[in-house]
Parts: structure tokens; C-alpha cells; sequence
């Protein structure tokens, strides 16, 4: 019987092409994910001040117990971290993860995750087949876009092929056959011209696009990693994995396709029919699609193949675009350009704010065929796949503008001479770090401090989906939530365990410079790195608080998550327990960046988050925000667009959250006591060594 | 191995008859009281028709997979594609619908899984005439997984308990404590987050529109614009209009 993990990581020195095996149970005390590659690194990356294209950066890439597992909503992601080449002013060690079916491959090999180090002498790929490991040449693979080198390596590999045929692995009639493809994970072509940008790219559609984790690969000269396995996930109570299973089937989103309520709410973006409707333009017939063990099935493949397996931002970079050019509606440009962005194996993120930037850049006559900004690029042809190709293609030649914009998009800017004044007036969304505007910090505010305090944009769904979607689509559409905000805020307080306080989702002037906005931050952050990014639970199916197929509309959350986990490892963690795991992993987080030269004086927003009111536009889905607020004794959901960041106020929560987290105040920094209490003391002396330890008083 | 490579010229043959190419509805044949013990053209005893089938509806499937973990993990503890009954293949940059394929064994009337083995390992089951195998009696010469005329093989080598195995509609599942069979709840059914699964007591038309069936007619399938529908760009409260 087993606990859901293969007991073996696989450790790749890519300077002396030596594989070894580190014994995963060193580590299972952090999870999986992001916890045991936060541990990996600070064990194996000597030098944590490097840059991410030096060789002695550290890159781990790893999965779960519950990966490859019937778990929902959890099996198919996988974690990557190291550090990145995007944060600007600082490439922070950071993180990205993606979905698909390569954690699946990887355990059933008999590996929970690999390792990354060094660089090799010449381009190569990682061919890993169950145990066997072996380093392959990718000179010819080099300047291959990504589908064209998943291509090769699966014409190279033979496994389950084209026909769907059983396929020998390892070629002994025991060592197990399979139907299936290997899973590939690539960077595009020739990926080193534009790394802040480079993503890492899975089948058609999985990415792991923030933090430049492409040019990290091609600064290490490793184009690929494919991967083929045969064995099992072993867990410890099959029994109480189906059942959990079955149990999770009644709050599936997919599940009701056949029978879907009327709920307003983001379920039609991350669930059937999704981008079906959404990003695919007139006459396309599709499926759905789903990462291997998913319930939600958010994404499509197409009867032209365009668009297959894309989803959300891979689409919304060039929406705006592509409606603007033709009459408001999306058209088969859209899929193109994002088979482009995927195939160069780029950041559509990143991409968003570049074409937002540049819409209002060719309004103001700034940037064109000698132009302040000089650049022969189509911009008559914005919003057709044409000007998408030609700008990809020149950030990934490095000709023309692209040149600039390969370094990365804050870097350009700053190179321009318009990175203040652009981000002073918001034309360049750009909030923190570098990082392209996602939710916005003056509105979710909760979003923003757990971003400004991180490494990148957090990307955690959690309070958005059910809190900002719901209640701000039923506002446009003149209807009442089915879920109030008074019992929004019953059903947030019972689920967000261990702080349980209904005020961590008061989004009032006065309610996010409060304790609640501390808690509401620091549940989302440790959620985010234990159960979300270490335990690997899907960020658009998990945190669960508002369910409309769950009894009374309450989801999963905080009965799921650890459900399934010890159904696979056989122990008893407790939801609470997994929080402060996620507390630790962050701590140790935050140390890593401490030593890179993090301080709170740089934890700051961009100028128009302080002095620009709040609207849509920054993004190109953002709308009015409507949000729960608790105002003269009584919940409701009010607009709240409009609003700015009051400087003195956010500095004070900042204080607040640094004691909150045992931190010292003045500098943001992890003091031993908080660091002894998380069993982190050599975290400390580390810290201490390099005179970066906070002050306890 | 394709069925035309067996077929003798001019002539019909078991092979041919079994499959159902040219549409031909074994099913119908089957039907009813002749179903016990019917002559095939070359002089071999029909066996008991399996009491269930299993239909898929592959322009439904998602290709999530957990059909083939539920499979393995109900049947042998782990989550194992490779030891999977029921087989998802796909191609991520495919066309759909050509980019999904669902092999499930079809419990054929005319099994060539069991004919092919030699000590009666690969049997139908006397109580519900579900194809399945006695591990015990196999000696591992994976005849049956040859004679499988389907891509992929539905009879399979299980390589680490190294005996045949192919999908008995979950008569045994060891690690799922639940009545299976065709008078139970199948693991691959009740995992399929799409409905994309179904069963049916009926025999199939021996074609693969028999087994490969339409399961979004009488849904809103369509009207979630899925398979063939119309796209809707920018329908109201799709939120996406800026």
C-alpha cells in the first residue's frame, strides 16, 4: 500500500549530464509542489542571489500525492519554481504552474518531481522513460516552435503513437506498454533571444507562462523534457478515493452539463461550455476538454484544431484587439493568434499588457514608422493574426521593437523612456514586479498585498471567482446574486478556517485597511502555497466556498482538499494543519527573497493604483466592481469602482501584516522567533549569516 | 492487425461477422432466444451473450482520463493508465472529433479474446456472461491480447501481476467495495465527470456506431455550443465586451 507518493526525485546535473535520486520522504513533510521545491532549492542552490540565467539557479519542477490520482481538479498540474527572469527590478525567485497530463506522466515513470541544475555544454532534451534517464541532443530541436518539437520527440520516443496502439515501453514485455503520448515539456524556438517572455509549454495548450521559466530552460541549454511511464500512482484507501470522488461529482461543474442551474458566475469561463462560447468565433464545433482527472473540463479542442486547449488569457490578449477590428465580435484571429503565442512558447499575459499598452500608444500617435517609439511593425493590421505574427515574430527574431521587448516589458518601457509616466497614468498595466495587471489591488485588495508581498502576480482565484464575478455580472444584468452578501459572508467565515472572521471579505473603504484584509491576505497566501500550489488543487475549481450544486450553495472547501490527500497518503492532516504548512513554505519564501534584497520600501505599487481611480481597461475583461461590503451593521454588495489606494493607509496594513506574520516591521523581514516557531532555525542562521534577520523588537 | 487482412476471399468470415464491418447488426441477430447458442459460418458454438455493454460517446469525452483511473485503481489499487480496461487516446493538436478516441472492450457476442485461449483463462462469466478472465488459469501467452481485433488490443497484458486482463464491467474490484457488474455501477461510468459513458443491457449493432453512441441528444448540449452548435461570441453576461 502507498501514500500516493513514488519515493523518488529525480536530481539532474545538466554541467556533468549524473542523474541521481534524492529520497522524496526527506522532504514529504512540505506536501509536494511548491513546498518540497521551495526546500529543494533552498537546499541545493547555494548562491540564492544569482541570476536566473546563472547556472548555479536551481529550477524543480514537481507534483504530488495526488497527482495522477482521481482526485478532481488536482491531478494534472505541476509546479515550477526557481529563480525567474521576469520580476523587474528584481527577478524574484518565483513560481508558475500548468496543467495537462506531464505530473501524471512523471509519477507514473515512478518520479514525484525533478530537479534542475547546472547547465549543459550543448543544447540538449531529457528523455525520461520509467527509471531510465538519458540526455539527448537538441541541436535540431533548437530553433523548433513548440508543437514541432513535441512532434519530434513523440516520433522519437515511440510510445502509444498516432493509431492509439499499444507501444512497448523500454522494449521488455514487462517493463509495460501504453496507449498513451509522452508528455513534453518545451520552451519555443530558440527561446534564449527573449527568456522574460519564454514560457514553458505542454501539448497544445499548458503553459507555465510567468517568471520567464522558458528562458531559465534555454539559459541551461535544455530545449525539452519528455516524458513516458507505465507505472502506478499506489495510494493508501482506494476506497476512500473513489467515495471522495463520487462525493466530489455532486458539486461538479461538468458534471451538470446535461442539467446546468442558472447560477451567475464565473463557472461559464472555467467549466463547460466555457471557452466553447466564448473565444471561439462563429461555426466552430468543439469539445470540451479537461487536464487528466479534472471535473471541470474548461477548455476545448476545435473541428479546425485552432485554439485547442487554450484558455483565458491565452485568448483575452487579443480579444480586445480583434473585436476593435471587426465590428465587436471575435473572429477565427483570436484562435490563430493564440496557436501563435503557443507555438513561440510566449507569456500571453505579458502579451495583454504589451497590445493594451501599444492600443493606446498608436491613439496617441506614440509609436509607428517614425514615431517617438519607431517601429515598423503592421499596426494598421492591429487585431488581425497578421500584426500578431508580426510582433511574436519579432520579440522572438529580436528585430525592430521586438528587440526591446524581448528584455521584457518593464525593461522596454524604461528603454522608451515612458515606464514612469505610463505607469503613473495606467496606460501601462503594469501593478508589481513587472508583472502584466491581473485583478486590480485598488478594488480586490486582498489580490494586490498578496502580490506586492510575493514574487509575482498571485493568481488566486479564491475570493474573485465567487465575490468580484458573481455579484459584479449580476449587477449588469440587473439580477440578485442567488447567494447574498450577508450569507456570503456566513459561508466565507465557516469555510475560511483556522481565522473564520467574516470582516476578511469586507471590501468597504474602511474594511480593507483593517485585520480582516490582513487575514483575508494571509489566508489566501498560505492556501495558495500549501493546498494550491504544493498539494496542486486547481486555482479554477479550488478554494470551493460558494458551490450553486452544493448544498445550501456551500462548496467543497474545507472538507475536499484534505479528503483526497489523505485518502492518498493514508494520514489524518487536517485542513488547519495544511494552513499552516502553507504558512512555513511561505516564511521560507520569503526568506529566499529577503536574500535576494527584498525590503518593505519595495514592496510598492505602480503610481496609478495610489493616484488613478479604478475601471475597467487595465486588463482587457476587467469590469465594474462590485463587492461585498459590511456598512452601517449590514452586508451588501456595492460598486466599488472608482476607488484609489490611500498611500499612508496601505503602508499601515503593510505593518500590520509584517506583525501579524511575527515579521519585523521596519524592514519586512522574517525574525528567528517567527522562523523558530515554523521549525525554520536554519532558515535563520541563513538569514542571520547574511545580516538579514528582522529585528524581534 | 486489420480485419481485411483475415478476410477470405469472397467469403464471410468469423472475423468479419464478429466486428460488424459493412454495418452488419450482430445485435439484432443475437436478439431474443437465439442469443444461448447460435452456429457462426465456421462451425464454432457461440457462447453466452454478455447481460451488458458499454456505450461511449466520444464527442462528449473531455479526455480527463479518470475513466482509466477510476479503472485501475477500483481494479488493482493504483492509478495506472497502462493497466487501464478502457483506453482515452488523443492527440492534443488533433481535429476534433478525430482527436479523441475511446476503446472500450466491446464484450463481443462472438468473443475472439476467449476462443484464442487455450486453458479457458479468458471465459464468460456463467452467471452474467461478462468476458473476463481467471487469472489463475492463465499461463501468460497473451493469445487473447493478439486476437483482440480492435486498436487498442481491449484484452491487455497486466505486466506487473503478469496475467491477461480485460474489462469485466467491474464484477471484480477488489478496491472498491461497491456491487459491480451489469446489475451494479460500473467505476468508469461513475467517474466520467461528462456522462460521456453509459451502459445498456441491449446488444450493440456490431458496428462502431453501435458502441459509439450520441449521449448529448436531449441535453443542452447544443445549446452550450458544443459539437456542431453555432458559436456565440459575445453573448450577454459573458462579460467579456469591454
Amino acid at each position: 500500500m502507498g501514500n500516493g507518493y513514488t519515493g523518488k526525485i529525480l536530481k539532474v546535473d545538466l554541467t556533468t549530464r549524473k542523474i541521481e535520486e534524492i529520497p522524496t520522504k526527506k522532504y514529504e513533510s512540505w506536501g509536494g509542489g511548491h513546498g518540497m521545491g521551495s526546500a529543494i532549492f533552498w537546499d541545493l542552490c547555494k548562491d540564492k542571489t544569482v541570476k536566473g540565467t546563472d547556472p548555479g539557479n536551481v529550477v524543480t519542477i514537481m507534483t504530488s500525492p495526488l497527482s495522477g490520482t482521481l482526485a478532481p481538479s488536482v491531478s494534472g498540474r505541476t509546479e515550477v519554481q526557481g529563480i525567474g527572469l521576469q520580476g523587474y527590478p528584481t527577478a524574484w525567485f518565483t513560481r508558475s504552474n500548468f496543467g495537462g497530463r506531464f505530473s501524471t506522466q512523471l509519477k507514473q515513470a515512478g518520479w514525484d518531481g525533478i530537479a534542475l541544475l547546472g547547465k549543459a555544454n550543448a543544447p540538449v532534451w531529457l528523455n525520461i522513460v520509467n527509471g531510465t534517464v538519458t540526455f539527448e541532443d537538441a541541436t535540431p530541436l533548437w530553433g523548433l516552435d513548440t508543437r514541432e518539437t513535441q512532434e519530434e520527440i513523440w516520433a522519437n520516443v515511440g510510445d502509444g503513437g498516432e493509431d492509439g496502439s499499444w507501444s512497448e515501453v523500454g522494449g521488455a514485455r514487462d517493463a509495460g506498454r501504453t496507449t498513451q503520448r509522452a508528455a513534453v515539456l518545451t520552451i519555443g524556438p530558440n527561446a534564449e533571444k527573449y527568456g522574460p517572455l519564454a514560457a514553458l509549454i505542454h501539448d497544445a495548450g499548458n503553459g507555465a507562462g510567468q517568471g520567464g521559466f522558458g528562458g531559465v530552460f534555454a539559459s541551461k541549454n535544455l530545449k525539452a523534457i519528455s516524458v513516458i511511464g507505465t507505472g502506478g500512482v499506489d495510494i493508501a484507501n482506494p476506497q476512500a478515493m473513489m467515495e471522495a470522488r463520487l462525493w466530489a461529482q455532486k458539486y461538479a461543474y461538468a458534471g451538470h452539463a446535461d442539467n446546468p442551474n442558472t447560477y451567475v458566475g464565473m463557472q461559464g469561463m472555467s467549466a463547460p461550455p466555457g471557452n466553447a462560447i466564448r473565444m471561439y468565433s462563429d461555426g466552430v464545433k468543439s469539445r470540451p476538454q479537461s487536464c487528466v482527472g479534472c471535473l471541470r473540463s474548461c477548455r476545448g479542442r476545435t473541428h479546425t484544431g485552432s485554439g485547442n486547449e487554450s484558455s483565458c488569457i491565452d485568448f483575452h490578449w487579443f480579444t480586445p484587439q480583434d473585436k476593435q477590428a471587426h465590428g465587436g465580435i471575435i473572429t477565427e484571429n483570436t484562435a490563430a493568434a493564440t496557436d501563435l503565442i503557443q507555438r513561440y512558447g510566449m507569456n500571453a499575459s505579458t502579451f495583454m499588457a504589451i497590445t493594451l499598452w501599444f492600443q493606446d500608444l498608436i491613439a496617441m500617435g506614440i509609436i509607428g514608422p517614425g514615431k517617438e517609439i519607431d517601429s515598423n511593425l503592421p499596426f494598421s493590421a492591429f487585431g488581425t493574426v497578421d500584426f500578431a505574427r508580426a510582433l511574436i515574430k519579432s520579440i522572438a527574431e529580436n528585430k525592430d521593437i521586438g528587440a526591446d521587448l524581448a528584455q521584457g516589458l518593464p525593461q522596454a518601457a524604461k528603454k522608451w523612456g515612458r515606464y514612469e509616466k505610463d505607469t503613473q497614468s495606467g496606460i501601462l498595466p503594469i501593478q508589481e514586479w513587472g508583472y502584466a495587471h491581473h485583478y486590480d489591488a485598488r478594488t480586490e485588495v486582498e489580490w494586490g498585498l498578496a502580490s506586492v508581498l510575493g514574487d509575482r502576480d498571485i493568481n488566486g482565484h479564491d475570493f474573485d471567482f465567487a465575490l468580484y464575478w458573481t455579484p459584479t455580472l449580476c449587477a449588469m444584468q440587473g439580477k440578485e446574486p442567488d447567494v447574498s452578501a450577508e450569507r456570503a459572508a456566513e459561508i466565507f467565515a465557516k469555510k475560511l478556517v483556522p481565522f473564520n472572521d467574516p470582516m476578511m471579505i469586507d471590501y468597504s473603504d474602511e474594511g480593507i485597511y483593517s485585520d480582516g484584509i490582513v487575514k483575508a491576505t494571509a489566508w489566501l497566501v498560505y492556501y495558495g502555497r500549501f493546498w494550491k500550489n504544493s498539494i496542486l488543487y486547481c486555482d479554477w475549481a479550488w478554494a470551493d466556498f460558494i458551490n450553486p450544486y452544493g448544498p445550501d450553495f456551500e462548496g467543497m472547501t474545507p472538507d475536499g482538499e484534505p479528503k483526497f490527500l489523505n485518502a492518498a497518503t493514508g494520514g489524518n492532516l487536517t485542513f488547519e494543519q495544511g494552513m499552516n504548512i502553507g504558512r512555513k513554505i511561505w516564511n521560507l519564501d520569503r526568506a529566499i527573497w529577503v536574500l535576494q534584497g527584498r525590503h518593505r520600501d519595495q514592496e510598492v505599487f505602480t503610481g496609478y493604483t495610489y493616484d488613478q481611480p479604478s475601471m475597467g481597461g487595465q486588463t482587457s475583461f476587467e469590469l465594474p466592481y462590485t463587492l461585498p461590503v459590511y456598512e452601517d451593521e449590514k452586508w451588501s454588495f456595492k460598486s466599488v469602482a472608482g476607488r484609489k489606494l490611500d498611500r499612508k493607509k496601505f503602508e499601515d496594513v503593510k505593518t500590520m501584516f509584517f506583525k501579524f506574520e511575527g515579521w519585523d516591521p521596519t524592514t519586512g523581514w522574517p525574525t528567528r522567533s517567527s522562523l523558530h516557531g515554523l521549525g525554520l532555525d536554519d532558515v535563520a542562521d541563513e538569514l542571520e549569516q547574511a545580516g538579514k534577520l528582522g529585528n524581534a523588537s | 492487425m486489420s480485419d481485411q487482412e483475415l478476410k477470405e476471399p469472397n467469403q464471410f468470415s468469423r472475423r468479419e461477422f464478429i466486428t460488424g464491418v459493412g454495418g452488419m447488426g450482430i445485435g439484432a441477430i443475437f436478439a431474443g432466444s437465439l442469443a444461448r447458442m447460435l452456429l457462426l459460418p465456421d462451425d464454432v458454438l457461440a457462447i453466452p451473450a454478455s447481460s451488458g455493454y458499454l456505450l461511449v460517446d466520444t464527442k462528449k469525452c473531455a479526455g480527463c482520463t479518470s475513466c482509466m483511473l477510476a479503472c485501475s485503481m477500483t481494479h488493482h489499487g493504483q492509478s495506472n493508465l497502462s493497466l487501464s480496461r478502457i483506453q482515452v487516446t488523443q492527440d492534443p493538436f488533433g481535429k476534433f472529433p478525430d482527436d479523441i478516441g475511446i476503446a472500450q472492450c466491446r464484450q463481443c457476442p462472438y468473443p475472439s479474446c476467449v476462443e484464442a485461449c487455450p486453458t479457458g483463462a479468458m471465459h464468460a462469466d456463467e452467471k452474467t456472461g461478462v468476458r473476463t478472465v481467471d487469472v489463475s488459469k492463465c499461463i501468460g501467452c497473451e493469445r487473447c491480447v493478439n486476437a483482440c481485433p480492435f486498436t487498442p488490443g481491449r484484452a491487455l497484458w497486466n505486466f506487473e501481476e503478469k496475467h491477461a486482463q480485460k474489462c469485466d464491467l467491474c464484477l471484480n474490484t477488489p478496491h472498491w467495495n461497491h456491487e459491480g457488474g451489469p446489475e451494479g455501477v460500473r467505476a468508469c461510468e461513475s467517474v466520467c465527470p461528462m456522462h460521456a459513458i453509459s451502459f445498456t443491457t441491449q446488444i450493440p449493432v456490431q458496428s462502431d456506431e453501435g458502441y459509439n453512441v450520441d449521449l448529448r441528444t436531449g441535453t443542452p448540449w447544443t445549446q452550450i455550443k458544443f459539437d456542431g452548435a453555432v458559436g456565440a461570441t459575445g453573448v450577454a453576461g459573458s462579460g467579456l465586451k469591454k
